[in-house]
């Protein structure tokens, strides 16, 4: 079983930032018909999204979060040994994205740095790649950004996700401190790789038209655009989540009474409502913000804590993360976090302009 | 369990009055067998019956009568 433990790994940041555009789900009611919209928001809980500027990447989001965490707790920057970028919505097909937010950020050339491909399971494979390198070297600070675009990908005539999908992005700062616990499941079914995909732009399919269709899901989309098989995504949660918070509660020997946080992938409302009654948690202890964001896959964790405890102080909060989706690729992952550490999220309209290469140079 | 326990099984799922399904009624003329609907049955087959049910499997049922005969108890 992929299951990990590490001693002396802590999380002690979590901040998040978002676009300032706004897209409220009402507005597709012309595009759509409002029943559609209505039935749409009352089953995801999507009422609003945020949606990034033309230039505006997943990387300028996490940029904003990640300076937010380093200024906000003071954090000597030649400490950052590693820095690792979990994202689809990259800035190139090559470089890493993670070398520019190195750049940025102004880390010291003593920092391990790269990026990772995965979207809605990106926190827990990003605490147990970061945990590891530190439990295995002698790095003490290291940063997890994680962000997505998704608005960029999404076609308007896709009801599947044109209101689900929203932008943002974390950044997480783990650190050496004795005593601290992190355990992590990883799992992944590559049979589900085409339940959501976005068929064309990468090497294997790199000048496919970009002519919009009617697919046999009653959805207009181009090969460009992100394609979900909603049923069968939906099928996969219920059974494979469950199935891994019980492995991982075995594992752990912490009952699902112990905890005082689930942060989990906010996918729809209607999923959370389903794990909630599996598990017998109350609904409180779930946070919640797609209502406001939407589904904005990889940073969603983070970002429901930061919307849950931005504000809040001095309380110790044992979470369990859970994350499930694109790959298909899913874990659990648990932590005790100080609500002293966790940020507002704020918003941006940040843009790394010098990255917007349009001449030789 | 028997099939008239199954039938009230999707009668509850769809918020309909005991009676009103029967295993020849087309899925297509019941107006609360939507997309959401659809979700339900996914829990429902799920928990119920430790079935999983797939987006082709779904699209595959016509009648009442399909869904029941996956209910295998």
């Amino acid at each position: 079983m992929a299951f990990f433990h590490y001693n002396n790994i802590h999380i002690s940041g979590v901040a998040s930032a978002v676009p300032t555009q706004r897209v409220a789900v009402e507005s597709f009611a012309d595009a759509f018909g409002r029943e559609t919209v209505e039935k749409f928001s009352k089953m995801t809980g999507v009422k609003e999204f945020r949606k990034t500027l033309t230039h505006q990447t997943a990387s300028d989001l996490g940029f904003v979060a990640a300076e937010n965490l380093l200024t906000q707790k003071n954090i000597d920057r030649d400490e950052i040994g590693a820095l690792v970028f979990i994202a689809h919505s990259v800035d190139y097909r090559r470089p890493a994205t993670a070398c520019v937010l190195h750049k940025r950020l102004g880390l010291s050339k003593e920092c391990a740095t790269f990026d990772i491909g995965l979207g809605c399971s990106a926190t827990v494979y990003g605490l147990q790649v970061v945990g590891s390198m530190m439990a295995n070297s002698d790095i003490s600070k290291a940063l997890l950004i994680t962000g997505e675009s998704l608005t960029k990908m999404v076609n308007p005539g896709d009801k599947s996700v044109a209101m689900l999908f929203g932008d943002g992005a974390s950044a997480v700062l783990l650190e050496k401190k004795e005593g601290s616990e992190l355990d992590v499941l990883l799992r992944t079914d590559g049979n589900g790789y085409n339940a959501i995909i976005a068929p064309a732009g990468g090497y294997r399919n790199m000048d496919a038209p970009r002519k919009d269709e009617l697919w046999p899901d009653g959805n207009v989309r181009n090969l460009y655009n992100t394609y979900m098989n909603g049923t069968d995504v939906f099928s996969f949660t219920i059974s494979e989540v469950p199935a891994a918070i019980r492995d991982f509660i075995r594992e752990t020997n912490v009952g699902i009474e112990e905890y005082d946080c689930f942060a989990f992938h906010q996918a729809n409302k209607y999923i959370l409502k389903q794990l909630s009654k599996k598990f017998k948690i109350p609904m409180e202890k779930i946070p919640e913000c797609m209502d406001r964001f939407g589904n904005t896959s990889a940073p969603a964790v983070t970002m429901a804590l930061c919307d849950r405890y931005g504000e809040s102080q001095g309380e110790l909060i044992k979470t369990m993360f859970c994350c499930f989706g694109v790959g298909l690729s899913w874990g659990v992952a648990s932590a005790v976090i100080s609500t002293d550490d966790i940020l507002p999220i704020v918003e941006t309209d940040e843009i790394f302009e010098e990255g917007i290469i349009n001449e030789p140079f | 369990m028997t099939d008239r326990e199954k039938l009230a099984l999707l009668e509850d799922m769809l918020e309909l009055d005991e009676g009103d399904l029967t295993a020849d009624m087309a899925l297509d003329d019941i107006d609360e067998y939507d997309s959401m609907a659809k979700l339900s049955l996914i829990v429902l087959m799920e928990d119920e019956f430790d079935v999983k049910l797939t987006g082709d499997v779904i699209k595959g049922f016509e009648t009442v009568g399909d869904i029941v005969a996956l209910m295998n108890k």
